[in-house]
């Protein structure tokens, strides 16, 4: 733990406050559902961008990305960010004006569209259980314990209580308007930390002298099964439910589009920046001006505080809770509608007032923020809660989603259901069963099985599970007569 | 200076100059917003 400057709690404490007002004051200020879930669809360009890359930049990226990087180097950047700005390409450029064309709310309103209600629940369970905020409470904790020395579950309980406080009571306009200070705070922070961090290891050059060749590596000395998982990962972005939201909430298909595409670049410059980072906490450790025993994960964390001086750590730190909230926040709204609009309104109450779907979304928001802290107290490290999760969205999802909305012949409810449903199931099964039956693996950083003489990781998941929900859904599509919906 | 280097500053000048730009006109955006929201309460 380092010890913090007054200073430093009290921009913290300004900071935290400011949040807590914003949602204060639009509480009450929600005509309707529409309003209180997708800020009646008028977001322009500007709050496109910060909200898209707050949102999805949490804890995959700032933690998930620095401890690959610390600990294999620049194939962080090569191999697991750089393959997602393709598919930031894909959606401004082929998705987003596609799914602009009817008017969803959400994504199991596109599974119901093209496959039926069944789909829909199948599709709101599974947005449901992605957008847990396990990860972002994760790192409350993690963050906590490194800077402030409080219990990790403290960390989670009172950083994590302040954002859902605000999405709670604030809705989508608090989630964009905190979003958008959220993003300008935790890009300067960034810029700011990047010459400090040069200076206390002495230099680029020192890095170059003092890491391994392999840290300079592009694709590195990783596992090519394991890059190509890494940056299937990216796929999520097709699928994404926080980043359909913001499509739908947008004023227009363009202003995705420009966001999407400007966004890319901020996107680019803040990952090779922290990748530098966790690279340089290394050759800090190398160099024993930081501790032997840090973290993968906390890397990035450790170097910064040690690099910063007095209020400009609190600045940081104030940053790095704005990462953490406009992910937290994004998730549990989205995680809420699809207790709300997604199962609520269509299985119980099809007649249900904006006032009700309020209001449940809401006790949604609650319920995915206890069973996300449930599930950051139980997984070891954040990478592997990562791809567990991104492996649960994309199996489930990807395959009904994208053929329902390019291919009009195949919109069969049964090929729909039997994707989405097999996806789902074989994902959660086969992860389970590798945590239970396998070992942790260390050096690897995640759990690993022996299948048939060879090491099966859990990131292998989605090897199995893809196909088999293409597989589903290719026997549904046989198994049901008659035309298309 | 390395590739390496050169790389890192100018991702580091594109992420300040671009997120403050954006945040600017974010800031524009936000006038017309809050004014939509007074305009309702009345």
């Amino acid at each position: 733990m380092y010890s913090l400057a007054t200073i430093d709690y009290l921009i913290i404490i300004i900071y935290l406050s400011g949040m807590v007002g914003v949602g204060l004051w639009f509480a009450k200020k929600h005509t309707d559902f529409d309003d209180f879930f997708l800020a009646g669809r008028s977001l322009t360009t500007p709050l496109l961008i910060t909200t898209l890359i707050s949102t999805y930049y949490g804890i995959d990226v700032l933690f998930g990305d620095t401890q690959l990087a610390f600990t294999d180097g620049v194939v962080a950047w090569f191999g697991y960010a750089r393959p997602t700005y393709a598919f930031f390409l894909i959606a401004a450029l082929l998705l987003a004006e596609r799914l602009r064309e009817d008017d969803f709310k959400s994504l199991p309103d596109i599974l119901d569209f093209y496959y039926g209600k069944k789909t829909r629940y199948v599709g709101a369970v599974t947005s449901f259980i992605y957008s847990l905020p396990a990860l972002s409470l994760y790192g409350f904790g993690m963050v906590a314990e490194v800077t402030l020395g409080w219990e990790p579950i403290t960390g989670m309980l009172v950083l994590g209580g302040i954002a859902l406080i605000y999405t709670l009571t604030g809705g989508f306009w608090a989630v964009a308007l905190t979003d958008s200070i959220q993003f300008v705070m935790m890009c300067l922070v960034i810029v700011i930390a990047f010459p400090y961090a040069m200076s206390f290891i002495g230099g680029f050059d020192t890095m170059i002298e003092i890491l391994p060749q392999s840290f300079f590596d592009t694709m590195g000395d990783l596992n090519i099964f394991l890059i190509i998982i890494y940056a299937s990962t990216g796929l999520s972005i097709l699928v994404e439910p926080t980043f359909y939201q913001r499509i739908f909430a947008a004023r227009s298909y363009k202003n995705v589009r420009n966001a999407l595409i400007i966004g890319i670049f901020i996107w680019g410059s803040y990952d090779w920046l922290i990748t530098i980072l966790a690279m340089s906490a290394k050759v800090g450790v190398l160099q024993g001006t930081l501790p032997a025993d840090i973290a993968p994960d906390a890397a990035l964390l450790t170097v910064v505080v040690a690099a910063l001086p007095a209020g400009v750590v609190g600045l940081f730190l104030a940053g790095v809770l704005s990462t953490e909230m406009s992910t937290l926040d994004s998730y549990c709204l989205v995680a809420g509608g699809n207790v709300s609009y997604d199962i609520y309104k269509p299985a119980m109450k099809p007649n249900a007032t904006d006032h009700e779907l309020i209001k449940t979304t809401r006790y949604g928001i609650l319920l995915s923020w206890v069973l996300g802290f449930g599930m950051a107290v139980q997984f070891e490290q954040m990478l592997g809660l990562w791809v567990f999760l991104s492996s649960i969205l994309i199996s489930s999802m990807l395959v009904p989603i994208m053929l329902g909305l390019y291919f009009k012949g195949f919109r069969k409810p049964l090929a729909g259901f039997l994707s989405a449903g097999s996806g789902l199931f074989s994902t959660i099964i086969l992860n389970i069963y590798i945590m239970k039956m396998g070992k942790f693996d260390a050096i690897e950083e995640t759990y690993v099985i022996k299948w048939f003489g060879i090491d099966f990781l859990q990131e292998f998941v989605m090897y199995i599970t893809v196909p088999i929900s293409l597989i589903g859904f290719f026997v549904g599509l046989l198994l049901q007569k008659g035309r298309s919906r | 200076m390395s590739y390496w280097e050169i790389f890192s500053w100018v991702t580091m000048v594109i992420l300040g100059i671009g997120s403050i730009t954006v945040f600017i006109l974010f800031l524009k955006d936000i006038g017309q917003i809050l004014k939509k929201f007074q305009e309702e309460q009345k």
